[in-house]
């Protein structure tokens, strides 16, 4: 109910702001220009805009995820706007849990809207709509309720801007952990190498949500990999909000 | 317990010193120990910084004490039951610009955990007590400082807490305004309601506290009730004779403490009362005649300036 509260609010607050909507008018410039693409690989028109408009339905989301996120308890911590309702009986994890499910909200809410003008657009040139391409959307989706974990944790512990920078760090790091261990072999026994180890075990794998191309090419996925995406997914949020909600409890506001 | 219980608010050993990089810090609040009964009016007083913000936020576990420990009527402040008891007023209120008050108090009537009936009784109730009807559906981001005190203050009556914890109440607000808040405390006292608050405009503690406390640096200097502190003692008694010239005051001036002239009128300010008597005693045989007689006792002010020792 508190929590429920909390998370319309934060919705309320985030579809009231401006920035969404500079990002979704880029989103859906993206996701119309992704033709320009297909016509220069001959043949190959839906498949590219396919590809095209999961990423851009991926950045975007990001974009969001980062801008908002961070500055999501910073905002409150700074506008003092917390102050009179941390003193109601809502409890610090309830508020923290409530803002990431506000954001959450509005994300899927986002994700719905471009991935319905991405599919109203591939259907008009002549594509078709498979199972993949929708659990592409959804693993997408994870993706982003993954890094909005992070992006609240950081909101929590920093200032937006170093919080929007680490995040887009470890966005970028976790689409290519393997680069983290393939190491070439001059950096055995070295520290950067055991710096990059831990790096690769803290820092969440995110091609796990990566079915895009497949999607593209109409390849099928098995559930159970979904599953398991999804399961992953889920479990590092959760570790992340719990991390998030500790150490804001005992924060002095 | 149940003596921490018929009290409400129970400080013991309160303290808090914030942590910061670099130089030793302070303590902001050093052991603080403050009992508050049930139904009293306690005015928090103290200059800028001097711990009172940091004192209500500890109250309303915004803050987490470095030691000690703080109850309402008996329950620990660091629990949610403990808040459902306090309606909280911060200094210069913030709200979501983007709600109009309806929207704000519906928020805060969810997070009391209320019904949505029950939620819409507050609004009539509130609204019509702080005269909200003609700002209802405007965005608070528009609203002036004195607007947004009159909905902080709904917000901190929503759910009808027994103890309202009300920080600065009147800064920064016109005449108007803080009389506006000053009947208001009155009225919350009437209905049986325990008010703490903080204040460092003294006409208005004056006026409606039963109980005060100072704070200086940080430490209870004193907490006690308004009529022991400012005792009836008449400090110097303020007198006005006329009808008499120079040489009349000059030859009685050595028995008061000072003179001076006004408009053929002079002003002289004794120790006592028997001082002054015989001062009025002393002119009149030279023709003076008595224009006004003010015995002057210490104000809240005159308390409050020696409670903290010299300005600096």
């Amino acid at each position: 109910m508190r929590m429920l509260a909390i998370a319309q609010n934060t919705f309320r607050e985030s579809v009231r702001d401006k920035v969404l909507y500079v990002l979704l008018f880029f989103a859906a410039v993206a996701i119309l220009g992704s033709k320009a693409l297909g016509w220069v690989s001959i043949g190959q028109d839906v498949k590219i805009m396919k590809d095209i408009c999961l990423a851009a339905l991926l950045v975007f989301g990001v974009l969001i995820s980062i801008f908002v996120g961070t500055n999501l308890i910073y905002k409150e911590i700074d506008k003092r706007t917390l102050y009179t309702i941390l003193a109601r009986p809502v409890r610090r994890y309830e508020f923290i849990l409530g803002k990431y499910l506000g954001l959450s909200f509005l994300l899927g809410l986002v994700t719905l809207i471009m991935a319905a003008v991405a599919t109203a657009y591939i259907v008009s040139m002549g594509g078709t709509i498979d199972s993949v391409f929708i659990w592409a959307v959804v693993l997408v989706y994870w993706e982003l309720l993954l890094i909005t974990a992070i992006a609240i944790l950081l909101s929590v512990a920093t200032s937006p801007i170093l919080g929007a920078i680490i995040v887009f760090c470890v966005f970028v790091l976790g689409h290519a952990t393997r680069i983290l261990v393939d190491l070439p072999p001059q950096l055995d026994g070295t520290s950067t190498k055991q710096i990059f180890e831990i790096l690769y075990y803290v820092i969440p794998n995110l091609s796990n949500f990566n079915i895009r191309s497949e999607a593209a090419n109409s390849v099928p996925v098995s559930l159970s990999y979904i599953g398991y995406a999804i399961g992953y997914g889920t479990a590092y949020a959760a570790m992340l909000l719990g991390l998030a909600s500790l150490a804001f409890e005992e924060k002095d506001v | 317990m149940t003596e921490l219980a018929s009290k409400a608010i129970v400080t013991r050993g309160l303290t808090k010193v914030y942590k910061s990089l670099g130089a030793r810090p302070g303590p902001s609040l050093e052991d603080l120990n403050l009992e508050i009964s049930q139904n009293e009016v306690f005015g928090f007083l103290g200059r800028n910084g001097a711990g009172k913000t940091t004192t209500i936020k500890l109250l309303c576990s915004l803050l987490r004490p470095t030691r000690g420990e703080a109850f309402v009527f008996g329950e620990s402040t660091r629990t949610a039951r403990a808040r459902r008891l306090i309606g909280y007023l911060p200094e210069n209120p913030y709200f979501y610009e983007y709600l109009t008050p309806r929207e704000t108090l519906d928020f805060y009537g969810r997070l009391q955990g209320m019904k949505k009936a029950a939620r819409e009784a507050e609004w009539e109730k509130l609204s019509a007590l702080l005269n909200l009807h003609d700002i209802a559906d405007q965005r608070v981001r528009s609203f002036s400082k004195g607007m947004r005190q009159r909905l902080g203050f709904a917000v901190a009556l929503v759910g009808d807490p027994p103890l309202l914890v009300l920080d600065e109440p009147m800064s920064g607000l016109d005449p108007m305004g803080r009389r506006a808040i000053r009947e208001l405390i009155v009225k919350m006292r009437d209905e049986k309601k325990t008010i703490f608050f903080s204040s460092h405009v003294l006409s208005d503690v004056e006026q409606i506290c039963d109980r005060i406390g100072i704070l200086v640096k940080g430490k209870l200097s004193v907490a006690g009730r308004m009529k022991q502190l400012l005792t009836d003692k008449i400090n110097l008694v303020e007198v006005v004779i006329a009808g008499i010239n120079e040489a009349v005051a000059k030859s009685v001036a050595p028995k008061s403490e000072s003179a001076s002239t006004t408009e053929g009128e002079f002003r002289f300010r004794v120790a006592n009362l028997d001082a002054a008597n015989e001062l009025v005693h002393e002119t009149r045989k030279h023709g003076g005649h008595l224009i006004e007689f003010t015995p002057v006792k210490e104000s809240l002010e005159d308390y409050f300036v020696r409670e903290q020792g010299p300005t600096s």
